[in-house]
């Protein structure tokens, strides 16, 4: 919210004038934040009130006037040349920029030759002075102004003054206007609130009329309506505002419209009330009620828009129809016009929710409709009418009818909220003492009553009614303490109590710095993607990847659905980064992806939260870190001791690995399928699809593995093994088998042997050769060590160990030896 | 016929005639090879003694004895060539060099994510504080994330964090708040937690990512305090920026500023002293000296009413921080997205 500097000083009694700085810290500091300060005169310098004390033509043009102006009565003139059609008479001011000033935009006045005559500066309009949007002649201030000849332009145009942007917090709609911003200022700075008092002005300005008369009020809807406040004003004559008055609304960003829009947005942003003005001779049947809007019913708002209306909207109607969405915007029958001449003002207070609903509904945020929405204090009503109908009758030279229409049909018990001393205290962690927290709350427009019952240190603590939100002890001491002041509560620290210890699962962060530390470089991508790309996979039906959950309303298409795999935004990367010129790419991401729980729909909106198991994966694209000589590319091999390392590091135990030509989304000649001791598929590594790069844009080979992070068993603390004693024997084997056996089955076979002595088993070589081999044979060179914990093997040993597991290799692999 | 002297000698000539022969040999095999002719059964020393059994025996200890010296010349003679070799190798492999400036084979290469980095050394800090790490789903219900925390249906807060919803009743959670609640829930006090996570918002500019990362304390205890907050806050920005600006470590400070969260009550903003000017005013405090890094609060006695916390006997804190904004303080990112493309010339830089 805009707030215009003096305007909040207006209605604050202070001890001392604070400047604007000042102000703005002790705003800033009491919760409400001044996000900026605008001094609203710095746009220009040197432009001055000036009188007019003559005029005659421009001898060379009949467009110009020659101007005599003085900046003191009685002194001497200066004759500036004018090209406005208004130059007015003699005895007006007007806004004389001379020789040396500047002006928005940087430009500095000097003498210059106008048709052949000197002219010393400019006399300025709005728009040149950048204060208003009127560019059809020179600013004439108005016939009564009291600003004297040589004043500087500012003070005359109102804008000697400082604009403060305050965020009000969204529990504060009594900040979104002036009156209590300076309720603030007051109790943070220790002043006395000082409202507007249009009392004895609407006396002076009564008419011959009687509101009850002319506005008969109901309210079928007390709930969404708790008080309607009516006031007729009759006789008016719609113009422009004054200056000063219609330059406030443009500093809190409001347009001036005419006297009497121009009122009813004043009032608004000076006490927090929206307000509406209805043209009364448009409203049938002298009456107004508030009710809920009928199945089917229509009407059209000022903007012209018809509207359809539910059953949820309220409805401000005359005898009729519709005149009003209550509390969002009017209907364009009952709007004021330039023929206006008697208003029906509506100052009244509805229920947030309901605004809301509507407003949002329709679109329709306003300034009305955004402080409904935070809550407006009912008691506000009176008082903003009767201010506004004094403005009224004042800017617009009307009368006002006798008395108002105060419907409030069910005023609310003001909270009586108790506090205790002690409990402040012990919140807070400072010593407080008991005058000081009274005095608080007494700055605040609390009343406060000693509970004498309770003992010293008990209040009952009664708020003021625009404070809706200090209904519970808590709320007192916050406040307390924003005027006490956070500066003044010491640190201490949280004392540690013995609770029971949380398990934590850092096998993610173990995960990364495994990979990091295989040479991958982390990515964080986001978790949801285009559906494109989520079906890049090319994943069957039956996966449940294949049926990502949707984002209801993504901000574009590259949100549309939640990631089922790390592999599409992990690819993308890759391409990203090739299309920069950066072809070897080795990067991994651990999170989470979400699928459907188990017996969901497979489409549409789910009915329970996603799963969102951990998953570790990882690309490899490109050359491996290059050093001196041709680049190495990537391979399998590469991609899966990555993986490798990463079990190990995790002590997940020896995982298996079996060739799986059916994942569709990798080569089916360069995939396996991962699993763990007790079978379980953990996860898949490869060579990515070809057409599943195509569709990602990857025109490299890329290498892969996404594992299950989540499913692998936690790792138990690692036991040490006795450090061997007696030295190790080593035999090899050459074998011959056929090209199709997985060097995973030759492990197999040693394996069940189970032949004790056997320490480890390490395949050395293999190649094929089909001249030397023969076609579809390739021979693999085992190294076996042995070893046993208690003594030094013999070779007789060794060899008959070694001999057995030779033999079962022949017989089961089957193999030839070399 | 043979003579002793003869004999001798020829013993003689044989050991100046195996110095020439092992002269041109150059490798341990060879020389060995040669002194094995020179002394085996039948080598040229053996050949010349099978002439000693013609001596008179009284001269042939003589020979014996000049047979002796010459096998010790071999050996010496054998000894003395391999030294010289392995003098030559040592000299020859000291001569050796290498142009020590071309570049290392590369190693490693790898590393976390700067947000990664982060988060683990907030989690660090905090766990310094006795924090445990607590996590929760992403795609939460809109009772965790909103009503269990004090912000129901149509209010004017929900504008605050505006939403991605997935169905009715499921959003993206918009802030980590919801895991606040599943801890309070599953656990009863005392409760010391951080929890880091991905969180998600409508929207979407150069300070705004739909997707950023967040750090949430919260510690519910009997007799917890807002100096207790803030003594927490205090050893964090210390910790976390002390000497980031080279300021100087420690010595900063923190302000908190009344502001309003729906789940706290008193509900802050977190300044604190800007680290990098040292409160003289610059770019990043914005001339002010003092950097918001965060909201926070006391535990709103309805959020324990949500949980079935017992909000007259137990009082509590909670945080939270941007990660993000936590790194681009520190390290001067000055678009949030990078973080996230997976941009090599972003992410090597960490
Ligand atoms: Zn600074």
């Amino acid at each position: 919210m805009k707030a215009v500097w003096s305007w909040l000083l207006e209605l604050c009694d202070l001890p001392h004038a604070p400047t604007v700085e000042e102000g703005a810290r002790a705003l800033t500091a009491g919760g409400l934040e001044v996000e900026g300060v605008t001094d609203l005169g710095a746009g220009f310098t040197g432009v001055v009130v000036a009188e007019v004390v003559a005029t005659r033509p421009h001898p060379g043009s009949q467009k110009l006037t020659l101007v005599d102006v003085v900046t003191a009565r009685g002194g001497s003139a200066t004759q500036v040349v004018c090209g406005a059609p208004n130059v007015p008479a003699p005895g007006r001011k007007v806004l004389w920029a001379p020789p040396g000033a500047t002006l928005p935009g940087g430009m500095t006045l000097s003498t210059r030759a106008v048709k052949g005559v000197d002219s010393p500066g400019m006399l300025c309009s709005e728009t040149e002075l950048a204060i208003g949007d009127d560019d059809r002649g020179i600013i004439v201030l108005d016939a009564d102004d009291a600003t004297a000849p040589g004043a500087p332009a500012q003070q005359a145009l109102g804008v000697a003054d400082w604009v403060l942007e305050v965020a009000a917090p969204a529990n504060r709609g009594d900040c979104l206007g002036h009156l209590g911003l300076a309720r603030e200022l007051c109790a943070l700075l220790g002043g006395r609130l000082v409202p507007p008092a249009p009392g004895p002005d609407l006396e002076a300005l009564a008419a011959d009329l009687d509101a009850a008369a002319l506005a008969a009020v109901t309210i079928d809807d007390p709930v969404g309506c708790p008080r309607y406040v009516a006031r007729v004003i009759d006789g008016l004559v719609v113009g422009p505002s004054p200056r000063r008055f219609a330059q406030r609304l443009r500093a809190v960003g409001v347009r001036p419209i005419s006297n009497l829009v121009d009122v009813t947005n004043y009032v608004l942003f000076e006490l927090g009330q929206p307000l509406h003005a209805f043209d009364w001779h448009q409203l049938r049947g002298a009456s107004i009620a508030v009710r809920r809007a009928r199945a089917g019913e229509r009407m059209t708002t000022l903007d012209g828009q018809e509207r359809a209306l539910v059953a949820a909207d309220l409805l401000i109607c005359d005898g009729e129809h519709p005149v009003a969405l209550a509390g969002v915007m009017g209907g364009a029958d009952s709007e004021v016009s330039a023929t206006t001449t008697r208003v029906l003002l509506e100052s009244a207070s509805f229920e947030p929710r309901s605004i809301r609903r509507t407003a949002r509904r329709l679109a329709l945020p306003s300034e009305a409709s955004q402080r409904f929405e935070r809550g407006v204090d009912p008691e506000l009503a009176p008082l903003a009418a009767a201010r506004a109908a004094a403005l009224l009758a004042r800017l617009g030279g009307g009368k006002v009818a006798r008395g108002h229409v105060d419907v409030y049909p069910r005023p609310p018990a003001r909270p009586r909220v108790p506090l205790r001393l002690a409990r402040a205290r012990a919140l807070i962690g400072a010593e407080l003492h008991a005058g000081a927290c009274e005095a608080a709350l007494l700055r605040l427009g609390c009343e406060v009553e000693p509970d004498g019952a309770a003992g010293d240190g008990h209040w009952t603590v009664t708020p003021p009614s625009a404070r809706a939100d200090l209904t519970r002890e808590v709320d007192l001491i916050e406040d307390i303490l924003r005027i006490h002041g956070y500066g003044n509560v010491p640190a201490t620290l949280p004392a540690l109590h013995v609770g029971p210890a949380p398990l934590v699962d850092d096998r993610a962060d173990r995960a990364r710095r495994a990979l990091a530390a295989a040479g991958l470089a982390e990515a964080i991508t986001f978790g949801f993607q285009s559906r494109e790309r989520a079906l890049a996979l090319g994943l069957p039906p039956g996966d449940r990847r294949a049926h990502p959950v949707a984002v209801r309303n993504p901000m574009s298409a590259e949100q549309a659905v939640m990631r089922t795999s790390l592999l599409p935004n992990l690819l993308a990367a890759v391409a990203r980064n090739a299309s920069f010129g950066l072809g070897d790419v080795a990067l991994f991401e651990v999170g989470a992806v979400f699928l459907r729980q188990p017996g969901q729909p497979l489409e549409g909106e789910p009915a329970t939260l996603c799963d969102e198991p951990l998953r570790a994966a990882a690309v490899l694209a490109g050359a491996r870190p290059r050093w001196l000589g041709p680049p190495q590319p990537w391979d399998y091999f590469d991609v899966k001791g990555v993986l490798e390392h990463l079990a190990r590091t995790l002590g997940v135990g020896e995982l298996a690995y079996v060739a799986a030509a059916d994942i569709p989304y990798l080569h089916p000649g360069v995939a396996a399928r991962v699993r763990g001791a007790d079978g379980r598929i953990l996860g898949e590594l490869g060579e990515v699809h070809p057409d599943v790069r195509a569709r990602l844009g990857v025109e490299v080979p890329v290498f892969m593995f996404d594992l299950a992070l989540g499913e692998l068993a936690p790792a138990a603390p690692a036991q040490m093994r006795p450090v061997p004693r007696f030295p190790a024997s080593a035999r090899d084997v050459s074998l011959l088998v056929d090209a199709p056996v997985p060097s995973a089955r030759v492990r197999d076979v040693i394996r069940a042997v189970a032949e004790p002595l056997v320490e480890t088993v390490r395949l050395a070589e293999e190649y094929r050769d089909a001249v030397r081999l023969g076609a579809g044979k390739k021979s693999m060179l085992w190294s076996i060590t042995y070893r046993a914990p208690d003594r030094t093997l013999t070779d007789v040993e060794v060899d008959q160990a070694h001999e057995a597991i030779v033999a079962r290799l022949l017989a089961e692999t089957p193999a030839e030896r070399r | 016929m043979t003579t002793t002297s003869d004999l001798i000698a020829q013993l003689e000539r044989l050991g100046g005639e195996f110095a020439q022969a092992i002269a041109p040999l150059a490798d341990e095999q060879a020389i060995r090879a040669a002194q094995a002719q020179f002394l085996g059964k039948k080598g040229q020393v053996s050949e010349v003694m099978k002439a000693l059994g013609r001596l008179p025996p009284a001269d042939r200890p003589l020979v014996g004895q000049a047979a002796n010296q010459v096998k010790d010349a071999i050996a010496q003679a054998v000894e003395a060539r391999l030294a010289a070799l392995a003098a030559a190798r040592r000299q020859a492999d000291l001569a050796r060099t290498l142009d020590v400036t071309l570049p290392g084979r590369p190693v490693g290469g790898g590393h976390l994510h700067l947000l990664t980095q982060v988060r683990l050394e907030l989690v660090d800090i905090f766990a310094e504080l006795g924090f445990a790490v607590a996590e929760g789903p992403q795609v939460e219900t809109d009772w965790h994330t909103f009503e269990a925390l004090a912000i129901p249906k149509d209010h004017p807060a929900r504008d605050m964090q505006d939403t991605f919803y997935i169905a009715d009743e499921l959003v993206l959670r918009t802030h980590t708040s919801p895991v606040q609640i599943r801890t309070m829930q599953a656990h009863p006090p005392p409760i010391r937690i951080v929890a880091p996570g991905v969180v998600y918002r409508r929207d979407d500019d150069a300070t705004h990512s739909p997707m950023f990362s967040q750090i949430e304390g919260l510690v519910v205890d009997e007799g917890v305090r807002v100096s207790d907050l803030k003594g927490v806050l205090l050893h964090f920005v210390n910790r976390f920026f002390g000497g980031a600006g080279g300021a100087g470590g420690g010595g900063l400070d923190v302000r908190l500023r009344p502001s309003y969260f729906p789940f706290v009550e008193p509900g802050v903003e977190i300044d604190m002293s800007c680290a990098f000017c040292a409160g003289a005013g610059c770019r990043l405090c914005k001339g002010t000296g003092w950097i918001e890094i965060g909201g926070a609060g006391m535990v709103d006695p309805d959020v324990f009413g949500h949980v079935g916390i017992d909000a007259e006997r137990y009082t509590g804190f909670a945080f939270g921080m941007g990660i993000e904004r936590m790194a681009m303080l520190r390290h001067g990112v000055n678009d949030i997205k990078l973080y996230y493309e997976g941009d090599l010339r972003f992410l090597d830089q960490f």
